[in-house]
């Protein structure tokens, strides 16, 4: 019951301050939508067309879409939300991480080959040795009890 | 869920809206896509060898906003199926669900964001979508911070929700162009039992001359272990980028996730493995149109005393607009032959087609993959799939049909088919 209370206070000091310095100075001083490609007139995948590298805002280039990102962009993504979030919508994203849906992410968008999403071909049969050599990718996505309904299957 | 269960929760959405409409700015456009899936393919059923399944997918994106300034906004995003021959192959499946459904409110001081409703959550520790409140904000020149609290969506369904709760929050400091360092926490507790508790640290380094650390790892603070560091640089040199990479995982605190263990992790987090992945990925631009990406990645085992690399190599050629041509072939190797395989992939996609043409673009993809252990008696699984699609009402309507073939270990010579037709709408209010 005390950790609860403390838990509650430390809850509402925590949102005082949030609120508190909200009030401050910007920090990145980022928009919170990049002009879409429709009205820039080219798909603005890669950063450094237009910005520096090093930018005084944002390290443009460590988000250059460069022909391996949809196998790496794990790091940035989890870092920098608000800049993924400036292009694209949360529903872009479930294509690929979305356990919640039974399409798996290859077959929602099947003729756009161009987006190497994963799990291409059949899976079903690589996935018993992706899933012995690195289980810890599955995990991400299939680790929590409701995702994982979809292994229980075959695994119990 | 049931159709009925995700329909009630579409009409209390579509109220939301309503109600919410007025309070967003008078410049407020409403954007609507939805994408019908209609599928078709054989599965043999508990009553049936061969029957006809033919599922209809609905996914239904709502996005009510004020694109030119912050203030009030909705997002919703969802999906149902029904089944067209409705026999019981989707009988223990889920029928639809609500992947989000949130009000949003953001200002440009600060860059405060605030989120209720259903959301994904993807920062730091947490990769979670919740029902609750997120909320983000600058604390400062050189700070921001997010908290959020709820259930997490992922336990709905198991014993109710009673004692089911997620929170957690992660703190950054930050010097543009410089380094991003981030601490995030994560509690998670089902059925009023812990099922989660891990805090982390991530960050990015921006050193001179183009060189960048990035990385994160995780602490689980109810196994009090590290379960995970993932670090990797990135570098350039005129046409030629690198990045090298090291991941180590145990096992124990990587997979253990207590109330919230579900098979085949809760095997693994018993087997007190620890996995260590070096590896690296060269890419040469060697001009505007072609890329080549060479991978290699070496998976070491310390408890089983095992290891397996895969190596891979990729040429892709770029055209105007989405147009590419690409192939990949890669090689699982290791001491375990079971493990073993190799796979070819080729893929096009074309959409710069003459007016003449009935349709806007044309793709075709073949992954080949052969194994050096038979599975159920094949040692290959061959994948051909073929795509058009073309766009009308202004580019409001696009058709798409794909058809795909796969000879595997688990169908012989299975024939599919799918047609999409996507419809955007968009109105000013």
């Amino acid at each position: 019951m005390r950790n609860k209370h403390m838990l509650n206070i430390g809850s509402l000091l925590l949102l005082l301050a949030l609120a508190a310095c909200a009030a401050l100075d910007n920090g990145m001083d980022l928009p919170a939508k990049h002009i879409s490609a429709e009205d820039l007139g080219i798909n603005p995948t890669t950063c450094t067309d237009c910005h520096e590298a090093r930018g005084e805002k944002l390290a443009f280039g460590s988000f250059n879409h460069t022909a391996t990102w949809g196998q790496t962009h794990r790091q940035q993504a989890s870092q920098n939300e608000a800049v993924c979030s400036m292009c694209h919508q949360t529903s872009f994203c479930n294509d690929c991480h979305n356990s919640g849906s039974e399409l798996k992410p290859s077959l929602k968008n099947q003729g756009e080959t161009y987006r190497q999403t994963p799990h291409r071909g059949d899976y079903l049969s690589r996935h018993r040795i992706d899933g012995r050599v690195d289980p810890t990718s599955c995990f991400r996505c299939h680790g929590n009890p409701k995702s994982a309904q979809i292994c229980a299957a075959c695994h119990g | 869920m049931t159709i009925k269960k995700y329909l009630r929760l579409l009409l209390c959405f579509s109220l939301v809206l309503v109600t919410c409409a007025p309070l967003i700015a008078a410049a407020a456009e409403l954007k609507v896509q939805s994408d019908t899936l209609f599928r078709a393919f054989s599965r043999n059923t508990s009553t049936e060898t061969d029957a006809a399944v033919m599922p209809t997918y609905e996914y239904l994106q709502v996005d009510l906003e004020n694109p030119d300034s912050p203030g009030l906004a909705f997002h919703l995003y969802g999906w149902g199926r029904a089944d067209l021959a409705d026999n019981d192959y989707f009988k223990d499946s889920t029928a639809g669900e609500l992947l989000y459904g949130y009000l949003e409110y953001s200002q440009k001081q600060a860059r405060f964001n605030a989120r209720l409703g259903r959301q994904y959550v993807f920062e730091g520790v947490a990769n979670e979508s919740l029902d609750g409140l997120r909320l983000s904000s600058d604390l400062g020149k050189y700070f921001s911070g997010s908290v959020y609290a709820g259930q997490q969506v992922a336990l709905a369904s198991v014993n109710g929700r009673s004692g089911d709760s997620i929170y957690g929050g992660r703190l950054v400091n930050h010097m543009a162009g410089l380094y991003d360092l981030g601490l995030s926490y994560k509690k998670i507790r089902n059925d009023s039992e812990d099922a989660e508790e891990v805090t982390g640290f991530d960050m990015s380094v921006y050193l001179p001359h183009n060189v960048n650390l990035y990385g994160s790892s995780s602490f689980n603070l109810l196994t009090d272990s590290w379960a995970e560091h993932s670090y990797e640089l990135t570098a350039s040199v005129g046409p030629v980028s690198i990045r090298p990479y090291f991941q180590r995982f145990q096992y124990e605190d990587y997979f253990g996730t207590g109330a919230n263990s579900a098979n085949p992790f809760r095997f693994l987090a018993d087997s007190n493995e620890q996995l260590v992945v070096l590896g690296s990925d060269l890419t040469l631009k060697v001009n505007e149109a072609w890329t080549l990406v060479g991978k290699g990645k070496n998976y070491d085992y310390q408890k089983l005393n095992d290891s397996s690399q895969y190596y891979a190599a990729q040429a892709t050629w770029s055209g105007e607009e989405h147009s590419q041509i690409g192939a990949e072939i890669g090689f699982m190797v290791g001491d375990t032959a079971q493990n073993d395989y190799y796979l070819v992939r080729i893929f096009t996609y074309w959409d710069q087609l003459t007016e003449t043409c009935p349709v806007d673009f044309i793709s075709s993809d073949l992954v080949y993959v052969g194994y050096d252990q038979s599975i159920y008696g094949e040692d290959s699984s061959l994948f051909l799939s073929l795509g058009t699609g073309k766009k009308f009402m202004d580019d409001a309507l696009e058709l798409k049909l794909s058809a795909d073939y796969s000879n595997d270990p688990y169908f012989d010579q299975d024939l599919r088919g799918m047609l999409t037709a996507s419809y955007r709408f968009g109105k000013s209010l």
